[in-house]
């Protein structure tokens, strides 16, 4: 791939980045603020001075569940809502390849997460401030794991809307994979529950899935627990490794799939 | 017809009218009646991976609003779900210090300012020190539990210890334990115990709590005063003195005849004996165990 197909993702990137923007995410930022400022104003005074721990709960929490919200209800929508209005055919007469379509959806809803995620944190970053408590930034030991978990939520639901033809169906199954992923603990100590299950069965199930639980820095920053740069590296590495592998088998689904 | 609506809105002003009756029949604040449909915080915990400390601030609030809620306006004060609330908290966040803390407190004291469950108190606080280890107030917490609720001495004195033992614990946690230990029980060293947390205390419930021990603990102290006053009295007089003004008049005593939130001491002239008014805000029937 060149620059010009480079180029050619990015414009795919941008247009979904503006159609997603204009869709619901500003929603979910208002509602936010709501939260943060309710918060921020009431929680003083019915938690007995936990304030700032609830502050910084209820932000990274939300960061965390409105993302995946987006990631997955938006998600299931890329692919799928330009092959419902047709809107994908002209698209594909154009020079742009399955590939650099499919790869410029992935980058714009991707994108349009990492604006949700920053709009979110400057939130919670002025919630403190007027609040009067200092400026953690060790916060974003937190908030960067929790993009690079709705990064492969987005490469999920990308690889789920085009196996299935169904958005309901699409959306459901990233939903459980996306939960499963975060039981991933439980998967791992099956043989204490179940112990007739066979072991390569829960190690393989354990490693297939995506282990979201790695991504959760929350409880760690918010007490203000060391994060190093070795665990963001290899949970960026992970994450890397895992969105590859699914954007592939997305890739190969796609350049497979008829469009009638 | 066109006008129905024009006219539904005048029904608008009907409505606080309405609810004035209805606040009027069933008071203004009225407790909900609180149901836990899980009772696991262990439960609770697999059912939102990644959202424990959420639900753990969720489950504290609740906690915090299902006590004063209950404390402030029920007529029959029931503190049964505390317990349970407590205990999902911290399952769901371990080192949430303050729900050990101030569950602890909520769980121990005497009804109806507390759920009057000691036992429970002190167990709780003992998972919070096994889960916290290197917080020493947790452990001067979990000593002055055992020292004030179950009058264990030698218990409290070891969990003082443990504390003192902590890195960063102040120097005094040492000499409380010994004292605890020498004198256990009695109301000077709950008088040093109490003055420790309310010195240390930020403002807020465990602040007023400790003053308000440390109220009583002085009210004993002055009716002590007056009572040992009305002996000698007695003694010159041949007879109790008939009022503590008499015993004030008489000039064998100094000591107040009000208690440290001001409601004047009862006087029984017959015996000669003061005694905390059980009017007064600070009065609890537990305060017998410090005498007189």
């Amino acid at each position: 791939m060149g620059p010009r197909g480079l180029s050619r993702i990015l414009a795919v990137a941008a247009n979904t980045f503006r159609e997603t923007i204009r869709e619901r995410v500003l929603y979910n930022l208002l509602f936010f603020a709501l939260v943060m400022t309710v918060c921020g104003l009431l929680l003083g005074q019915i938690s007995i001075r936990q304030d700032e721990k609830i502050i910084k709960d209820i932000a990274l929490a939300a960061m965390d569940l409105f993302g995946t919200a987006i990631a997955v209800f938006v998600g299931v929508g890329l692919v799928s809502k330009e092959i419902e209005r047709r809107s994908l055919y002209p698209l594909m007469a154009k020079p742009v390849t399955r590939d650099e379509f499919l790869l410029g959806k992935f980058a714009g809803l991707s994108f349009t997460l990492l604006v949700n995620v920053m709009v979110m944190a400057a939130g919670l970053y002025l919630t403190l401030l007027l609040t009067g408590r200092p400026l953690d930034l060790r916060l974003l030991a937190a908030v960067f794991p929790i993009f690079l978990s709705l990064v492969l939520t987005v490469a999920v639901v990308l690889l789920f809307s085009i196996l299935f033809t169904s958005t309901a169906l699409a959306a459901f199954a990233s939903l459980i994979l996306v939960v499963a992923g975060r039981f991933s603990d439980v998967i791992r100590n099956m043989k204490e529950v179940a112990p007739g299950a066979p072991a390569w069965l829960i190690q393989g199930l354990y490693y297939a899935l995506p282990n979201y639980r790695n991504f959760d820095f929350k409880d760690r920053v918010v007490y203000g627990d060391p994060v190093s740069t070795g665990d963001l590296g290899w949970v960026t590495v992970y994450a890397a490794v895992y969105v590859a592998l699914v954007l592939g088998i997305a890739l190969a689904a796609f350049r497979r799939r008829e469009f009638v | 017809m066109r006008l129905i609506p024009y006219l539904a809105l005048l029904l608008l002003p009907v409505l606080p009218l309405v609810q004035q009756r209805i606040d009027g029949r069933l008071g203004s604040f009225r407790v909900q009646h609180e149901a836990l449909y899980l009772w696991s915080g262990e439960h609770v915990r697999r059912l939102t991976p990644g959202f424990e400390n959420l639900m753990a601030d969720i489950y504290w609030l609740r906690t915090v609003q299902y006590f004063g809620g209950q404390r402030a306006f029920s007529t029959d004060k029931r503190f049964d779900l505390l317990g349970p609330l407590v205990n999902i908290t911290t399952a769901l966040d371990p080192r949430l210090v303050i729900a050990y803390r101030y569950g602890a407190t909520f769980l121990a004291e005497p009804w109806p300012m507390g759920a009057g469950k000691p036992e429970e108190a002190v167990a709780l606080l003992r998972r919070g020190v096994a889960q916290n280890p290197r917080d020493w107030r947790l452990r001067q917490d979990l000593g002055m539990f055992y020292f004030f609720f179950l009058s264990d001495g030698a218990h409290a004195s070891e969990a003082l210890m443990e504390g003192a033992r902590v890195p960063g614990a102040p120097p005094f946690l040492k000499a409380l334990a010994a004292q605890v230990l020498v004198k256990g029980g009695e109301r000077q060293s709950a008088k040093m115990l109490w003055q420790q947390i309310y010195e240390q205390s930020e403002p807020g419930q465990l602040k007023d709590n400790a003053g308000l021990h440390l109220a009583q603990l002085q009210s004993l102290d002055a009716i002590d005063a007056l009572n040992e006053a009305a002996m000698e009295f007695a003694r010159r007089a041949g007879r109790p003195p008939a009022s503590l003004e008499e015993l004030r008049r008489s000039g064998l005593t100094a000591a107040p005849v009000v208690d440290a939130v001001g409601t004047p001491f009862e006087y029984n002239a017959s015996t000669g004996k003061a005694s905390l008014s059980p009017r007064s805000p600070i009065w609890r029937r537990e305060l017998a165990k410090y005498g007189p």
